[in-house]
């Protein structure tokens, strides 16, 4: 029965670091989907999230990993290295005409045509970190409060709140967009 | 209880977290703020389901998974090796890869004797190609030393020779005899198997007398 306990991140980790190949499979197949598209919707440039994907899990490897159980669970590691990424990218400047790219020609282009949803995605990404981050792992990835709590490792209460803070701000966003719409439909 | 103390759960009614209660469903209708936010919300959890649905499509094919997976078995293969090399200083460490040619068959390979290597193209050439002999004794005949208790290389095994200049400590770790008169750093070539491990070492500063007395 003990085969088919799933293991841990950490204990993944841990035969990763061994030189087990199918630990780094399953760690990668477990928690690259759900980093990829952070890299996404934080920085809105699907290149640059699988640059920042593939960057986490180089570092993982890394003989000089830095990663310490003591410190967190492994997902959080993973995600902080992804932050730190995208931030940098964010800071090098160009990720602006790389997003307007990206919403232009992605591969749903033609099925979400729909400018407002385009234009409160940009506003996600403008958002303040704090509050993009817990809308894109609360909302988009359908994370528990309790789940970001351990991610950011904030409290579950300021989870909420900063989630509760940003989706005001993107309302009132959305709101601004409809309007001049319904101007016109009258 | 206030209106601004509603929000809380008209916000989570609005993410799909469990439904409106009976206190907040009596107020909606006669609230024009409330009734206002809670569409404004429900509006964005279906802007924000649509971008999710986008990511997902937009991320689907994972087109870095298998170079990564093959990194990873890149990097164990050859992981003894790196340590042992930057060990002595690999900012000045070559690599060329020489290939052990098949002489004896895999199957019997694992039990020969540690074979030798000879050289085939000239030493000047960054890339040399090594032939392997099963009689151990030819190890030495270019120069280089068989490093003693180490386990035999596999016909076919790629096999690099490392430029580096090592401590006379570090030559002695090999078996090879030390001569006091000697430096500090002593030029030499090592042969590294796939698994890091070295197999051979020449001396070729002048001490090995295979270069000139300036080098
Ligand atoms: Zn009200």
């Amino acid at each position: 029965m003990s085969a088919l306990i799933p293991r841990s991140d950490e204990e993944l980790y841990r035969l990763m670091k061994k030189g087990n190949q199918d630990a780094f499979a399953q760690l990668y197949a477990r928690r690259v989907p759900a980093l990829r598209r952070y890299a996404l919707h934080t920085s809105g440039s699907p290149a640059i999230a699988e640059e920042v994907a593939h960057e986490v899990f180089l570092q993982l490897m890394s003989p000089n990993s830095r990663y310490d159980e003591a410190k967190g669970s492994l997902e959080s590691f993973l995600y902080g290295i992804a932050r730190n990424l995208v931030r940098v990218v964010r800071r090098q400047g160009p990720v602006e005409e790389a997003v307007d790219r990206a919403f232009e020609h992605d591969i749903l282009g033609e099925l979400i045509s729909n400018e407002a949803t385009a234009a409160l995605h940009q506003t996600l990404r403008e958002l303040p970190e704090r509050y993009r981050d817990v809308v894109v792992l609360c909302d988009l990835e359908e994370r528990s409060y309790e789940d970001v709590a351990r991610l950011i490792g904030r409290p579950v209460g300021t989870v909420r709140s900063r989630l509760h803070r940003a989706r005001a701000l993107l309302s009132a966003k959305l709101k601004r967009l409809n309007a001049p719409v319904e101007v016109y439909s009258r | 209880m206030t209106c601004a103390e509603r929000i809380g759960e008209l916000v989570e009614c609005a993410r799909g977290r469990g439904s409106l209660g009976r206190e907040l469903s009596a107020h909606l209708p006669g609230c024009a703020a409330c009734a206002e936010r809670f569409q404004a919300e429900r509006e964005l959890s279906q802007q924000l389901r649509t971008i999710q649905a986008r990511g997902v499509a937009l991320m689907a094919e994972d087109t870095r998974r298998e170079v990564l997976m093959r990194d990873f078995a890149d990097l164990h293969r050859r992981r003894p090796a790196r340590p042992w090399v930057f060990a002595f200083g690999g900012a000045t460490a070559l690599f060329a890869a020489i290939l052990v040619g098949n002489v004896a068959g895999r199957h019997a390979a694992r039990h020969a004797p540690v074979p030798a290597l000879r050289v085939k193209a000239p030493r000047t050439t960054q890339v040399v190609t090594y032939e392997a002999s099963t009689d151990a004794s030819e190890l030495s005949s270019d120069d280089f030393t068989a490093v003693p208790y180490t386990p035999p290389l596999a016909p076919g095994e790629l096999v690099r020779v490392v430029h580096a200049d090592l401590y006379p400590e570090a030559l002695a770790s090999m078996g090879i005899d030390i001569n006091p008169a000697w430096g500090d750093e002593i030029p030499t070539e090592v042969v590294v198997g796939e698994d890091g491990i070295p197999r051979a070492v020449r001396i070729i500063g002048p001490q090995g007398g295979t270069q000139s007395d300036d080098f």
